[in-house]
């Protein structure tokens, strides 16, 4: 879509004074933490910059608070995916407990595929992590799934796609 | 970064299927490559659709997926509490592009990080205090003051005024005029602790025990089943309003997933030591402390696999 661009930066900086502070009071409600609501204010004003946007605003308070939202949430998901990593780690015993900055790395990756799962359909879903994490070939998925090959690729077609336009279509 | 050509992006992961989750054949293998330098732009879309598979080539298989289907487990358990109110807030996401279901909690009016507690007023005198990470909604009108508690637990001091003040959690409703008691959630049902005046259960349930006055001094655990008296397990459940965790006889089990309330991470115990009993009142302030002082006292060891990842066991 190359008609979109960018809000320019006089208007977030109009943006940022006439409502930092009441989103800062907003987050600070919903979070319960003054310094973590600062910070996530200022994320949401970053995120703004990067965000393709065509006119202006017509209800700045609720695009930003959907923005913010939208980050909470995202927080919220990394929190409890790494709770499920650190239990599934102790559920292996045999492996390996990673260092500090691996686990990170390991997080991030998790973090980005469950936000890709989250777009598919159960189905499709299982298909592409039998493939990717397993190492299944369509053939071996379609036994699994008691469907046809031809559906196993248009699956895997589908969960690609996905993968794309999250990986891509936001840059 | 330049914008590849749809179709080849198309074409690209059709490629991809067919080399890498099928078994290529050397006729298919010679078509790719002929494909592939049919131009830069085939190169580009190719490049991208192959990078996209970086995030699983890193990843141990078992400990990922079962770490992906617990987190989506986890997720789903909190969606269960869904609750009326939160359109605006999926409109909002939808209308962004992001396909998250809102999450009650992260909607909630107040809320409390883990390892925080904070009073809330309302303006008819009643005081609600929030323990480590929990989340309400507070409804206030003509007819009614409404808590809805949407996550972990509060304690609810109700002010002078004639409308029932009512709390809504997952289980049920409970109602009352003046009363002081904590109402909390756990994983078998909601848990009543009255400390004054009276609270009225109706736990949602169609079991005739469904409703009933709690008294004083009384604990109940109210679920779709109906209402039961809980035995307590040594806790005090009073104590982490004033900041501490207070235990009598405690199992250390029981004692650590309390305890485990107040941390980030994995907080664990061997079987050999689950049994031993805790007493005693530690500050919440600073949990890594009470670990070390319980340690102490039991004679066990504490091990940091990393600040997330805490064991303790049978001193060796």
């Amino acid at each position: 879509m190359s008609s979109d661009h960018p809000l320019d930066h006089a208007a977030i900086g109009q943006l940022y004074q006439a409502h930092h502070s009441w989103l800062r009071g907003w987050l600070s409600r919903r979070t319960g933490c003054r310094e973590h609501a600062a910070d996530l204010a200022q994320e949401t004003f970053v995120r703004l910059l990067n965000a393709r946007k065509q006119q202006t605003l017509q209800q700045p308070r609720a695009y930003l608070s959907s923005i913010a939202r939208s980050l909470m949430i995202d927080q919220y998901r990394r929190r409890e995916l790494e709770r499920a990593y650190l239990e599934s780690l102790a559920h292996f015993p045999q492996v390996e407990v990673p260092s500090e900055e691996t686990r990170l790395l390991i997080l991030d990756s998790l973090a980005r595929i469950d936000r890709l799962l989250d777009q598919l359909k159960p189905r499709v879903r299982e298909a592409f992590l039998l493939a990717q994490l397993d190492g299944l070939t369509c053939a071996q998925i379609a036994l699994r799934l008691g469907v046809s090959k031809a559906t196993v690729e248009r699956d895997l077609s589908k969960a690609l796609h996905a993968c794309y336009r999250l990986r891509y279509a936001e840059c | 970064m330049p914008n590849a050509d749809p179709r080849l992006v198309d074409q690209a992961i059709q490629w991809m299927i067919k080399l890498r989750f099928n078994t290529a054949d050397d006729a298919s293998t010679a078509a790719f490559e002929q494909w592939l330098h049919t131009s830069a732009a085939h190169q580009l879309a190719w490049q991208r659709v192959a990078t996209m598979n970086d995030d699983f080539t890193q990843l141990p298989a078992h400990v990922s997926r079962h770490a992906l289907d617990g987190a989506r487990q986890r997720i789903s358990r909190r969606e269960g509490l869904k609750l009326l109110g939160l359109l605006a807030g999926a409109a909002g996401l939808a209308w962004l592009g992001r396909d998250y279901t809102p999450l009650p909690a992260l909607m909630a009016d107040y809320r409390t990080a883990t390892g925080e507690r904070r009073w809330v007023a309302l303006n008819d005198g009643s005081k609600v205090q929030l323990n480590s990470a929990s989340a309400i909604d507070i409804t206030l009108n003509a007819e009614r003051r409404l808590v809805n508690l949407r996550q972990g637990e509060v304690l609810v001091n109700t002010g002078a005024d004639n409308r029932p003040f009512w709390v809504h959690t997952r289980d049920g409703y409970l109602r009352t005029l003046g009363t002081r008691f904590v109402v909390r959630e756990e994983a078998q049902g909601t848990l009543l602790a009255v400390q004054q005046g009276a609270v009225a259960v109706y736990a949602d349930s169609h079991d005739a025990s469904a409703r009933q006055m709690i008294k004083p001094g009384e604990q109940v655990l109210f679920n779709r089943s109906g209402i039961r008296p809980s035995p307590t397990n040594g806790l005090d459940p009073w104590a982490w309003s004033d900041g501490v965790i207070s235990a009598h006889n405690m199992r250390l089990d029981d004692f650590l997933a309390e305890l485990g309330r107040y941390r980030n991470g994995l907080l664990r115990c061997s079987e050999a030591v689950a049994g031993l009993r805790v007493s005693g009142t530690y500050q919440l302030e600073d949990t890594d402390q009470v670990l070390k002082l319980v340690a102490q006292s039991l004679s066990i060891n504490v091990t940091y696999r990393s600040p997330y990842w805490v064991t303790v066991s049978a001193r060796v």
